[in-house]
């Protein structure tokens, strides 16, 4: 797992990666009035990964998230997912799956109903759903609606959605919030299992320490800026652990 | 698009939203037509006071129509499921259209319950007060289908009038507001606009049973003028949607 160390600052994929990048970013700009809020941003991702998308609160990592998703256009730049805008593949919820900051749920409904409603709309078969409950242990409260359940279980539904179409790549924002201990290490065994099988997962967070734990390649993003991107091993070579690169770079050591 | 139109119809049920419409539209129709029966008996022996209050069905079902259509909507804005409904059908044309056609199959169901109750109702209440009903078939199944009709194109309506507003507050107290007071000041002419009222979507929806014939628009123009108007709703939603950003 060292190659590529002889190319700093050029994101290299790692393990077994490789191939046409799974995400292109190049040169992505959003700006809302005057508020520059992605400024001029370049990254890729590859297969066999999982890349920690890393900034300070406000640093633009959902608006970028949200301009790959295509929920939002960008003012300049392209953000592509296996080369094509998000909203020109043939069917997206089967290659992208995207837990986002905000749960994205009704109270209302029940988890079970959630899922199908979707499933639905992207013609993936009903038992698709009931597998996905299982695989995030939520088949026990699958028929209450959603108003009940607690913000980890919400977080853990969300992600059923997100594995709803079986993808290739995950993007998920902020997951581990409202996670309990023991639900964070599934989480991290989960998103290393499926880098492992081929999938690449992009995960925004502030939380440095967990994070360390689980990525192989780092995008640190300021003020809708690029800091650096690479690999963590890489980054962190000169001996500093991910939050002393993190606070360095971002000027907020002192 | 039949995809998008079964999970739409499918999200309608998976919450009790449309039942509470449904519901609160059925008691309103009931107690608007007893309430219109306690009027004096020479009012109500009037042909056309009988097709006013057999006919309340229409307006409360487009009413009640519309918001289903606007909170098909808004609901998904304001819960932000509309994020994981366009990551999943990122064409949001197609998601609009969808709900234009899940309210509007529905609305029909609305405008059918809320026709059938009022002349029902209504009906019987003359009846009770020993009142001659001076109204044929032809005029109920008039009334009832211009209550399907009306509360199926109000709820096209409220989609695009969802679509383009997005708050859910606004737009609902913005659909009330119109139907329950703009029309009617505009009408009671105190705004010195003469007969432009009876173009007006809330006018036109009444006039589609045939009811006050002697100011609105005869039922066939009504139907065609509020078919143009839910028509123009669902493709400004359309466009509005496909062309901002989703929060």
């Amino acid at each position: 797992m060292t190659e590529g160390v002889d190319k700093p600052g050029a994101l290299v994929p790692s393990g077994k990666g490789g191939g046409d990048p799974v995400v292109t970013v190049n040169s992505l700009t959003k700006r809302f009035g005057e508020l520059v809020a992605v400024d001029d941003l370049t990254f890729s991702l590859h297969r066999g990964t999982v890349t920690g998308f890393l900034g300070p609160n406000g640093a633009g990592k959902t608006t970028t998230l949200r301009l790959l998703l295509g929920l939002a256009e960008p003012t300049a730049g392209v953000a592509l997912v296996f080369g094509r805008r998000y909203r020109d593949l043939d069917s997206p919820a089967r290659r992208v799956g995207a837990v986002l900051e905000s749960s994205d749920l009704h109270p209302g409904r029940s988890g079970a109903d959630h899922l199908r409603a979707l499933a639905m709309a992207a013609e993936i078969p009903p038992a698709r759903g009931a597998q996905v409950l299982a695989l995030v242990e939520l088949e026990a409260a699958a028929r209450r609606r959603v108003r009940t359940y607690s913000l980890g279980m919400r977080q853990r539904l969300a992600l059923a959605a997100a594995l709803l179409g079986d993808p290739e790549l995950l993007v998920l924002d902020e997951p581990a919030n409202g996670l309990d201990p023991a639900g964070v290490h599934w989480l991290r065994r989960f998103l290393r299992g499926f880098a492992e099988q081929g999938g690449a997962v992009l995960v925004s967070s502030h939380m440095l320490a967990e994070a360390a734990q689980t990525v192989d390649d780092v995008v640190i993003i300021d003020r809708g800026r690029l800091l650096a991107t690479g690999r963590l091993d890489e980054l962190t070579e000169r001996g500093g652990t991910l939050e002393d690169v993190f606070l360095e770079l971002t000027g907020a050591a002192s | 698009m039949r995809m998008q139109l079964r999970a739409e119809l499918f999200k309608l049920r998976s919450t009790r939203t449309a039942l509470g419409l449904f519901a609160a539209m059925t008691g309103l129709v009931l107690l608007a037509v007893v309430l219109h029966s306690l009027l004096p008996a020479a009012a109500l022996a009037n042909r056309n006071n009988q097709l006013t209050i057999l006919g309340r069905g229409e307006f409360l079902g487009a009413l009640f129509a519309a918001l289903l259509g606007a909170l098909s909507v808004t609901a998904e804005i304001r819960h932000g499921t509309i994020r994981p409904t366009f990551r999943f059908t990122p064409r949001r044309d197609r998601v609009i259209a969808a709900k234009v056609l899940a309210s509007v199959l529905i609305g029909a169901g609305f405008g059918l319950v809320a026709g059938t109750v009022a002349a029902a109702a209504g009906a019987a209440a003359l009846r009770t007060r020993g009142i001659d009903v001076r109204l044929d078939s032809g005029d109920y199944v008039l009334l009832v289908a211009g209550s399907m009709a009306a509360a199926a194109l109000w709820a096209a309506i409220g989609v695009g009038v969802g679509a383009i507003v997005r708050h859910q507050v606004p737009t609902v107290a913005g659909i009330c507001a119109w139907l329950l007071f703009v029309e009617g000041l505009l009408a009671g002419d105190l705004v010195g606009l003469g007969d432009v009222f009876k173009f007006l979507p809330g006018s036109a929806a009444t006039a589609i049973s045939g009811q006050e014939p002697e100011t609105l628009l005869a039922p066939a123009v009504a139907l065609g003028l509020l078919a143009v108007y839910a028509a123009a709703a669902a493709v400004a939603g359309a466009f509005a949607t496909s062309h901002r950003d989703v929060g």
